[in-house]
């Protein structure tokens, strides 16, 4: 088995609502291991997202601790991780390309280096032609392939994902769906990904944890039994996609029933 | 005819209507023999033909200060108020917006200082920097600044923050954050200020020329020696020049803030 990257012990989040305390995230544990991809499921307000802002140090835990190649993550960002946000957080005054450089530029990556693995990734991305656009031009997909191939242009190792495709239509979803696992197979990275979509956990996750209604506690930890390379299309037709939706519809369900 | 052409030909109509009303009126006697009764009287309003002779006669060099040495120094001293204005508003509303300790020290000194009438601090301002170009500048300033301000200080306030949580997971130093979200982000809530902050800039000039004296110069000057003299067509031609130096002082100003703003949407369907 391949060593832990992200240890999650114990981890508790409680936010205070006008005098009361409100627990977001309770006693969750959980060990992702490197190269794997992890997706989190749950109904919306489960905690999820803060879950995976306490792995990315922009949420401080109330309780219990995350460790991100055995050192803890204490209100820093870990700077081998990559954020992509479900929200537009391409740069509206940066045109694609300089968006997409904005990492290396950062890192103080020398110019012409640069410049290739930015044209790289616009190619990668299917965004030739649109390098000089700015982001006002462009449709919600491919803003999001942009924030993207931010990310991955700096080649973090791990890669936090906040329902990155949730403000797409379905057409659109499954298309990135297909460019994230192409992207991956690639470098395999670690990556969380969390959302309220469990096809696209199936699809894209080697392992889903459940989360229950709030305050969120892990319910199942359940390994997709999918072989990979995948096809996004044709898997969603398979029988052993059927069983895994069942599998895991039949615990999630429980969370949607009874008063939201 | 296109649309367009037809805008502009009303105007032309409307304009050529009302200089020539303007023209006839006061040309015309409401009653008949009886000396300095017009429809329209021309001591108070004057006449354009007859603005057009002081006009040219104020341009010539036959003057001592011609209307382009006035004008000039009415332009020059708005636009130092205004890059002034601008930049100090601009540096101070980025700090304090950036700062909420420091924010909360400086509110009520600032919120003291913008609700006086800026016109009241005229004769202060002239006490200490006399009756020259510097006067006008620094009246210019005080109000340019405040607008910039406010206006850069809820930028700076309202930059988003997962832009520059973004930011530092693509390895961001403060220093880099600063330079690459926070200014850009404030930057587009500043341009949003200069066209009226352009205009404020004249005022405050031409304020400062009531007062100013020969020394100041400038269009203002103009206008106050025509009431000295009660000469409506000389102060006609100074309100013409300002009216004309604010509409392309603001049109260039627009035309800037369009380049600089070319990545809003609202901004290029426009372009």
């Amino acid at each position: 088995m391949r060593r832990p990257r992200i240890v999650v012990r114990d981890l508790t989040k409680t936010f205070h609502d006008g005098g009361r305390e409100v627990a977001a995230v309770q006693d969750v544990s959980v060990e992702i291991r490197d190269q794997e991809f992890v997706a989190i499921v749950g109904p919306s307000g489960c905690g999820k997202s803060t879950i995976l802002n306490m792995i990315g140090g922009l949420v401080t835990p109330t309780a219990g601790s995350v460790a991100i190649d055995g050192a803890r993550v204490d209100g820093s960002v870990p700077s081998q991780v990559g954020y992509v946000f479900q929200k537009d957080t391409v740069f509206p005054w940066r045109t694609v390309a300089a968006n997409i450089a904005l990492g290396l530029e950062y890192r103080g990556v020398p110019r012409a280096a640069a410049q290739r693995r930015v044209r790289d990734a616009v190619a990668l991305a299917g965004l030739a032609g649109f390098e000089d656009a700015f982001p006002a031009t462009l449709s919600g997909g491919m803003r999001q392939r942009v924030a993207l191939m931010r990310t991955l242009v700096v080649e973090p190792q791990i890669l936090l994902m906040d329902e990155p495709f949730g403000a797409l239509d379905t057409h659109t979803k499954i298309t990135l769906h297909a460019e994230l696992l192409t992207l991956w197979e690639a470098r395999h990275q670690t990556v969380v990904f969390v959302t309220h979509d469990l096809s696209e956990a199936i699809t894209l996750a080697d392992r889903i944890v459940v989360m229950s209604r709030r305050p969120g506690r892990i319910k199942l930890v359940h390994e997709v039994a999918l072989a990979r390379p995948r096809d996004v299309i044709k898997l969603r037709e398979t029988d052993e996609y059927a069983r895994e939706y069942g599998a895991i519809w039949r615990v999630l369900g429980e969370e949607f029933a009874g008063p939201a | 005819m296109s649309e367009r052409a037809r805008v502009i030909l009303w105007r032309l109509v409307i304009f050529v209507a009302l200089v020539g009303a303007w023209e006839w009126l006061t040309g015309v006697k409401a009653i008949s023999r009886t000396p300095g009764l017009y429809w329209l009287d021309p001591f108070f309003v004057s006449r354009p033909s007859l603005i057009v002779q002081r006009f040219v006669y104020l341009a010539s060099d036959q003057v001592r200060l011609s209307i382009w040495q006035m004008a000039l120094s009415t332009v020059q001293s708005t636009l130092w108020g205004f890059v002034v204005g601008v930049s100090t508003g601009f540096v101070a509303g980025l700090v304090l917006g950036r700062n909420d300790r420091l924010a909360r020290i400086f509110e009520p000194y600032i919120v003291a200082f913008n609700s006086l009438p800026r016109i009241a601090l005229v004769p202060l301002i002239t006490m200490i920097f006399g009756f020259g170009l510097l006067a006008k500048i620094v009246l210019a300033w005080t109000i340019v600044f405040f607008i910039v301000f406010f206006n850069t200080f809820q930028g700076a306030r309202s930059v988003d923050a997962d832009l520059i949580h973004s930011a530092r997971f693509l390895g961001g130093s403060d220093r880099q954050i600063m330079r690459t979200v926070i200014v850009p982000s404030a930057l587009a809530w500043t341009f949003a200020s200069l066209t009226p902050s352009i205009s404020f800039a004249l005022i405050g000039v031409v304020v400062g020329e009531f007062l100013g004296g020969e020394s100041g110069g400038g269009l203002g000057y103009l206008i106050i020696q025509s009431l000295g003299t009660l000469n409506a067509a000389d102060m006609m031609v100074a309100l013409i020049s300002l009216g004309v130096i604010g509409i392309v002082m603001a049109l260039g100003i627009k035309q800037i803030e369009m380049r600089l703003l070319r990545w809003r949407p609202e901004y290029r369907r426009r372009a």
